[in-house]
């Protein structure tokens, strides 16, 4: 059976969450295998699965600015998602797709990475699930199992608004705020960054199709929603609006800020005999890049403080590693910080690589 | 010990009943309860588990709906029971820690309890024991996936 194409063009923020997740519901053995394309009309706040809404989005900031905020049946992170994106969503039969996830996921990503190379960007597939331009993302995708389908989405980063996405989180501090924003600017890359204009929808619909057809072996025929599937998003526009279903509660939290697959903006505090530590940093892989120290504790003389984080900058997460480098640092300056030992940096930084696993 | 048998390192074990489409796994208790959870094969592919949350005890749930739904940074998805009946229990240890579930998907990570309502019907729809092998071999080889690891301490 040829794979249906419903190309919806531009609709509210809550039908781009509902009608993949309806198609999903409504899926019987007769119902083509999907590809749904739509950018929302004004931006939102999308959250994971199992995330719960108060601990990872400014709540209070999104109601000031009347950003709206949704969950979804996908996993990962809260993201901020707006008109500058164009979906692309897979609704599939169980058979259609391996079951081996990672191949999946290339087998999704194929297009995408296919269409941005037509427009010259020499984007590549990030196991296990990004889609990179030497080295910055420009696509997450997901997976899931919903209803009796499974779920592939995606989009195509046009442009996109990191000082927003920054200040919809909830963060432990302004300072990591910036981090994230700055951490974002860096690993994050778009069509507009990439080609110095944006593109046209149109032509990138077409390639995308064609590639589609290339990677999953079949035809692609442009279609329409059945009235069962209008049915069940309908009944979903009223399920994702409740507020029982956006706040619930749910185990899952992670204390970092994942920027893309390989880089974290996260921080650690260690209570220490001479007082508190308190690490931020950003890890780029096993490495540390960046990072910010603080807390109460004393350190003589405090000019050299700032020296202390140079000299931890690109240490490799490893305990000999930072032991080596804080003790160097100490033999070299001659600073005293009474009862906040070189364990004790050890500890913490140490620790910033849990909060992100 | 229970017998198991190794496909290409996903082990398989031969005394419980699979329902190997939506990978999963019964467990026949003398109380007449079941216990219900995720395979081997299932738990390898997700990859580690960074949550998993039950449905609440005294769900009644049909064949094919879920009792639980368990992430990991590749795949959310729902853990469709594999009989109808009602949940009597849930493993709360895995909505704590849910790699218990990749550590141990056929002991320590089971997922719920369920009193069943259709039992012997719907265990005729199930596999188990060679059968049950010789399917999951099968899936495996057609997939070509390649080979299923474990983390340290892994019980089967």
């Amino acid at each position: 059976m040829a794979i249906r194409l419903v190309d919806l063009g531009t609709v509210s923020y809550l039908r781009s969450q509902t009608v993949y997740h309806g198609v999903a519901y409504a899926r019987t053995e007769n119902t083509p295998d999907t590809i749904l394309l739509m950018n929302p009309k004004e931006p939102y706040v999308c959250v994971g699965f199992h995330q719960e809404v108060e601990k990872e989005v400014d709540t209070d900031f999104c109601r000031k600015q009347g950003i709206p905020v949704l969950r979804r049946e996908v996993g990962g992170g809260a993201v901020l998602l707006d008109s500058d994106q164009m979906f692309t969503q897979w609704v599939m039969s169980p058979d259609r797709l391996p079951w081996n996830l990672n191949k999946r996921f290339q087998i999704y990503a194929r297009p995408l990475v296919q269409t941005y190379h037509a427009f010259g960007i020499p984007a590549e597939f990030r196991p296990i699930n990004d889609i990179h331009v030497s080295g910055k993302k420009i696509g997450g995708t997901g997976a899931a199992a919903i209803g009796q389908a499974e779920v592939m989405v995606g989009s195509f980063l046009f442009d996109f608004n990191t000082e927003l996405m920054a200040r919809v989180l909830k963060v432990p501090s302004e300072k990591f705020r910036d981090k994230v924003f700055q951490s974002l600017q860096e690993y994050m890359t778009t069509m507009k960054k990439e080609l110095q204009t944006v593109p046209d929808r149109e032509e990138v619909k077409a390639i995308y199709i064609r590639e589609c057809e290339k990677a999953l072996g079949e035809e692609i025929v442009e279609g329409a929603l059945t009235p069962e599937e209008l049915a069940a998003i309908e009944a979903l526009d009223e399920k994702f609006q409740s507020d029982e279903w956006l706040y619930q509660k749910s185990g899952l939290l992670r204390e970092g800020v994942k920027i893309h697959q390989d880089v974290w903006v996260t921080e650690s505090m260690l209570k220490a005999r001479g007082g508190l530590v308190r690490a931020m940093a950003r890890l780029h892989n096993d490495r540390i890049e960046d990072v910010s120290l603080s807390g109460d504790f004393t350190f003589h003389p405090h000019r050299l403080f700032s020296d202390l984080e140079k000299a931890l900058l690109n240490v490799r997460l490893d305990p000999d590693a930072i032991r080596e480098r804080v003790a160097q640092f100490y033999e070299d300056h001659e600073v005293q910080t009474p009862g906040v030992e070189v364990e004790d940096w050890v500890t913490v930084l140490m620790s910033l690589q849990q909060k992100v696993e | 010990m229970a017998d198991t048998q190794e496909i290409r390192g996903c082990v398989i074990r031969t005394d419980l009943y699979y329902s190997v489409d939506d990978h999963t796994w019964v467990q026949v208790n003398d109380d007449g309860t079941v216990n219900i959870g995720m395979t081997d094969v299932a738990q390898n592919m997700a990859g580690p588990l960074l949550h998993a949350k039950t449905k609440s005890v005294g769900t009644m749930r049909k064949k094919g709906k879920p009792v639980a739904t368990v992430e990991s940074a590749k795949w959310v998805g729902p853990v469709k029971s594999p009989i109808s009946g009602e949940i009597v229990a849930v493993n709360e240890e895995i909505e704590k820690d849910a790699t218990i579930i990749n550590r141990s998907p056929y002991r320590q990570g089971w997922i719920v309890k369920m009193k069943p309502t259709n039992l012997d019907e719907e265990l005729k729809g199930l596999l188990t024991g060679d059968a049950a092998v010789e399917a999951y071999r099968q899936k495996i080889e057609s997939e070509d996936i390649k080979g299923c690891e474990h983390v340290e301490g892994f019980e089967a």
